[in-house]
């Protein structure tokens, strides 16, 4: 996917203004966080298993070279291929000349959001592959050329309606609205695609180290019908995404999809080792998995590295409110809300993206939701902390900065800019003690007015106080 | 029991009247109130734009300011977090002064948990007669544990508390976030000042100054002049 | 030098681990956390009194019908009633483990192969179930076709009530045990397939089953 998060603010101001967008994002608004909050009552010990979850990803972590190694050497015992990619453009060239080899033309594909990362769809239908999404949001996505908005429910931003029109579009069929019928329309129009596909391609929620298993957890089953009857299967999944063993996998899944849509477990959970074995009924001839790191080794090592924990269950832009307010494509780029919020930074560059750290409030919501507690809004603050010590605010909030910090440790000097901002601030209020408009502040006073200070400062006031004692 | 009390730069500069509010319901629960002439600011609109270096200067400031108090305590939630849950955690997490900024997040309390938890105060001077709703503030809330406290404060002085929808979601501040992002926070405030409006309350009530300039600036701006907006401190000082 | 070397050698650097692979003593100490599998916190409910309760609780939570049949001569006869109850055809795709039970005399047709893209209904076993989340087992053989479970409207899995578990740990342990290691494919099937990709509504019936009847024999 292009990079476009360094138009964050323009994106974002689009956004707020789209009626239909914010019609859509209200309606799905509070339906995740409602229900994962239910689960999670329910569940009963929930901190323990987040404890234990975040160390046993901080584990796996450091010796992610030894297990990626011993998950290398037991998928290939089980005659998967294993291949390293360290950039998006490897990542394609790979799976690209997977097809050609295997003269390939259909390929159908469950959800991957690293394939979404390394732009795989362009390139393998650049190279004449037929690719067809199958999960139902990416289908959605894919007849309207958009990207996904959320990690978890990628056509969120889309009305019923508006999926009508696509589907009337593509199929040629009469326009039905009502959503179980989009559906059954989908899963018709999509069956023959199924059988008929020459490779499939998945993500990879875990990578099992102790098996050589890769495994999806889905609800909708496309990631079986993808994983089971094309004659190729081929994985694309994150070097972050190993694990020991599946006693780990057993654990994450009890926080995965209660995080993400308030479920106790996805209906499906889809382990794959190897391929078809002799006599199988079904099951691919060959499997390729395809290791990619594009960007996530720049996190190994860092104040950052916590952020390799995710395991993209989503909820931190289900509970962030900057994300509920402008959807997920104002972030620019494949992963939105507080997690992207660290994670396109680093990956396409701080310059690229540096509004991102900045557009939150530090409410504390995301952290509070992460099931493997990365603490988002601190990751945050470190690249505004980059972006501080490498000069890459803009020069007035640098001046602005500075300018403050001068003042603060300096008592005398700030009791006498206070007296002043305080006696200035409130014959700017006139008699209805509202600032209408400010320059330097009109990010402010563009939708809200500022409240006036009262005149005097608490310090003289108090001064004034104990010397009438 | 000598308590200092940490006006915060807000509330210095812009409502004095909360600092005074504060000041009344401590003396009045008989603490010996001290209030360093040279306070100045926590530290937190730098921490949060990256300044660290300025931040740890700002917090050993503070570190000095107090040595000489049995208690601190801020009228404000967001001041607290900061004190509390990142002097010592983040920024002197490696240092060799890290216990005594250990033992200074110990002996600070925001306000109302002050009042609540420690003074265990039984009555309080203010009357307030109708309903008011109150907005959860996020550091407070997620940092402090602050929610039960204020509510029950302001109980206390006769108001009846009319919860809003989403009352723990952030009203858009977020500090220097209000003006860098100008746009996606007032959206969030039109959100909140929504949710607080349909309660009918006569009043919006919070404990940070910061989340309240911005809640009473959007509501002036949408034409509602009648709604007050005050800090919980005013309301059970009896200075509303 | 390959991509390989070069990740490896990255996250060894980044991480302040001499050389450019794994050694000898890493390698070592990460086996051996592998062959001794932790089990994390679980919930109360994990541990029923009584794992049958507990599964058909949690299988009605997930939308799978269910069933209990005193000995496998029974089990053509509920499929019977199943199908019927259900209005649809009495025409089968089945394992081959359960072709040799007496369809005949329960009025069904069946047919002992993988299922195809327009079978209706699908008859499976599962290894395993799970009473924590109301789970079946499904492990991919020779003999147990995946496809069947997948592309038939109406999937009918056989559970033994003596391989009832209580958690998905319980589950890898006895395969383990009992196989070694995984099959090529290890399907955890809760319910019938569904999607909330439109407006967050829940549809049951995205690209698998609409129905999952569980029938819970001896």
């Amino acid at each position: 996917m292009q990079v476009q998060s360094m138009f964050f603010k323009r994106r974002a101001s689009e956004k707020l203004a789209d009626g239909l967008l914010q019609a859509n994002m209200r309606k799905a608004k509070g339906k995740f966080v409602d229900a994962r909050a239910k689960s999670v009552l329910e569940f009963g010990n929930w901190e323990p298993l987040r404890d234990y979850a975040a160390k046993l990803r901080d584990a796996a972590l450091a010796d992610l070279d030894a297990y990626l190694v011993e998950f290398e050497k037991n998928a290939t015992a089980r005659g998967s291929v294993v291949h390293w990619a360290e950039t998006a453009e490897e990542a394609c060239e790979i799976i690209a000349k997977i097809a050609k080899d295997n003269g390939v033309r259909k390929v159908t594909k469950s959800k991957s959001m690293v394939s979404e990362e390394v732009n795989l769809n362009e390139r393998l239908e650049a190279a004449g592959v037929q690719v067809v999404e199958t999960d139902l949001g990416e289908y959605i996505l894919q007849l309207a050329h958009e990207p996904p908005s959320h990690i978890v429910a990628p056509a969120i931003h889309k009305s019923k309606e508006q999926v009508a029109d696509l589907f009337t579009e593509a199929h040629g069929k009469p326009r039905i609205t009502q959503i179980d019928a989009l559906t059954r329309e989908a899963r018709e129009q999509l069956r023959g695609h199924f059988l008929s596909a020459d490779m499939g391609i998945t993500g990879s929620n875990f990578l099992v180290a102790e098996t050589g298993t890769t495994l999806t957890v889905t609800n909708e089953g496309n990631a079986d019908l993808v994983t089971t009857i094309p004659r190729i299967h081929c994985v694309i999944a994150g070097i972050e995404k190993v694990i020991p063993t599946l006693e780990d996998f057993a654990c994450l899944v009890r926080l995965l999809p209660r995080s993400a849509i308030g479920q106790s477990i996805t209906n499906y959970l889809t382990l794959t080792t190897g391929v078809k074995g002799p006599g199988d009924a079904d099951g691919p001839e060959q499997m390729h998995i395809v290791l990619v790191d594009a960007g996530r080794t720049k996190f190994v090592g860092t104040d950052l590295q916590e952020m390799l924990r995710c395991i993209r269950c989503g909820a931190c832009m289900n509970h962030c409110p900057v994300y509920q307010n402008i959807g997920g494509h104002a972030y620019g780029w494949v992963y939105p809300g507080p997690m992207g919020s660290v994670l396109t930074p680093v990956y396409v560059g701080i310059e690229n993206a540096g509004d991102l750290p900045n557009a939150a409030t530090f409410c504390g919501e995301c952290a509070v939701a992460c099931p493997v507690k990365i603490p988002l809004p601190d990751l945050m603050r470190k690249l505004r902390e980059r972006q501080f010590e490498g000069h890459l605010r803009p020069w007035p909030e640098r001046l602005g900065i500075h300018a403050w910090s001068a003042l603060a440790v300096r008592p005398g000097l700030y009791a006498f800019a206070m007296k002043w901002a305080a006696r200035v601030g409130s014959w700017l209020g006139g008699r209805d003690g509202l600032i209408h408009s400010l320059p330097g502040l009109d990010g402010w006073t563009k939708g809200r007015d500022m409240p006036a200070p009262s005149g005097r400062t608490f310090r003289d006031l108090y001064r004034e106080r104990q010397g009438r004692r | 029991m000598k308590v200092g009390l940490f006006v915060t730069c807000l509330v210095d500069v812009a409502r004095p009247g909360i600092g005074f509010a504060a000041l009344k319901l401590l003396e009045s629960a008989g603490c010996e109130v001290v209030v360093p002439a040279t306070q100045t600011c926590c530290g937190q609109p730098g921490y949060n734009s990256g300044a660290r270096e300025i931040t740890r200067t700002l917090a050993r400031k503070v570190l000095a300011e107090f040595k000489d108090c049995d208690y601190v305590v801020a009228p404000s939630g967001s001041c607290s977090g900061q004190v509390k849950a990142s002097y010592a955690q983040d920024l002197f997490k490696d240092d060799p002064d890290r216990a005594e900024f250990e033992k200074l997040a110990a002996k600070w309390y925001e306000l109302s948990d002050f009042l609540v938890n420690v003074l265990q105060v039984q009555s309080v001077p203010g009357r307030f007669e109708g309903t008011v709703t109150y907005h959860d503030s996020c550091s407070g809330l997620r940092e402090l544990g602050i929610k039960m406290q204020p509510r029950f404060l302001l109980s206390m002085a006769g108001a009846s508390v009319a919860e809003m929808a989403e009352a723990e979601k952030c009203c858009g501040f977020g500090g220097t976030f209000s003006i860098k992002l100008g746009e996606i926070s007032t959206r969030m405030c039109e959100n909140k000042c929504a949710s607080a409006r349909a309660t009918g309350a006569k009043a919006i009530v919070g404990g940070d100054l910061g989340c309240l300039l911005n809640i009473e600036g959007r509501l002036r701006r949408e034409g509602d002049h009648e709604t007050k907006v005050l800090h919980f401190a005013q309301v059970i000082a009896g200075e509303g | 030098m390959s991509a390989r070397e070069n990740i490896l050698a990255r996250i060894r650097g980044a991480q302040g681990k001499p050389g450019a692979e794994p050694t000898a003593v890493d390698l070592d100490r990460v086996r051996a956390v592998m062959a001794h599998p932790v089990t994390g916190p679980q919930p109360a409910f994990a541990h029923p009194p009584d794992l049958l309760v507990q599964f058909l609780k949690e299988c009605d939570r997930v939308g799978t019908t269910h069933a209990q049949v005193a000995s496998d001569e029974g089990i053509p006869a509920e499929v019977a009633r199943y199908l019927a109850a259900t209005g649809l055809e009495p025409r089968l795709v089945a394992w081959p483990a359960f072709a040799a039970l007496d369809w005949a005399s329960a009025g069904i047709a069946i047919e002992s192969r993988p299922a195809r893209g327009d079978d209706r209904t699908g008859l499976t076993g599962s290894t395993c179930a799970i009473a924590e989340t109301g789970t079946t087992l499904l492990l991919s053989s020779p003999e147990q076709p995946k496809v069947t479970a997948l592309l038939p409207e109406t999937h009918v899995c056989i559970v033994r009530r003596s391989r009832l578990l209580g958690t998905l740990e319980e589950a890898f342990a006895l395969e383990r045990r009992e196989q070694g290691e995984l099959p090529r494919s290890a399907f955890f099937v809760s319910g019938p397939s569904r999607t909330a990709d439109i407006e967050q509504t829940m549809v049951i019936g995205a690209h698998g089953p609409y129905r999952v009847h569980v029938i819970i024999a001896p």
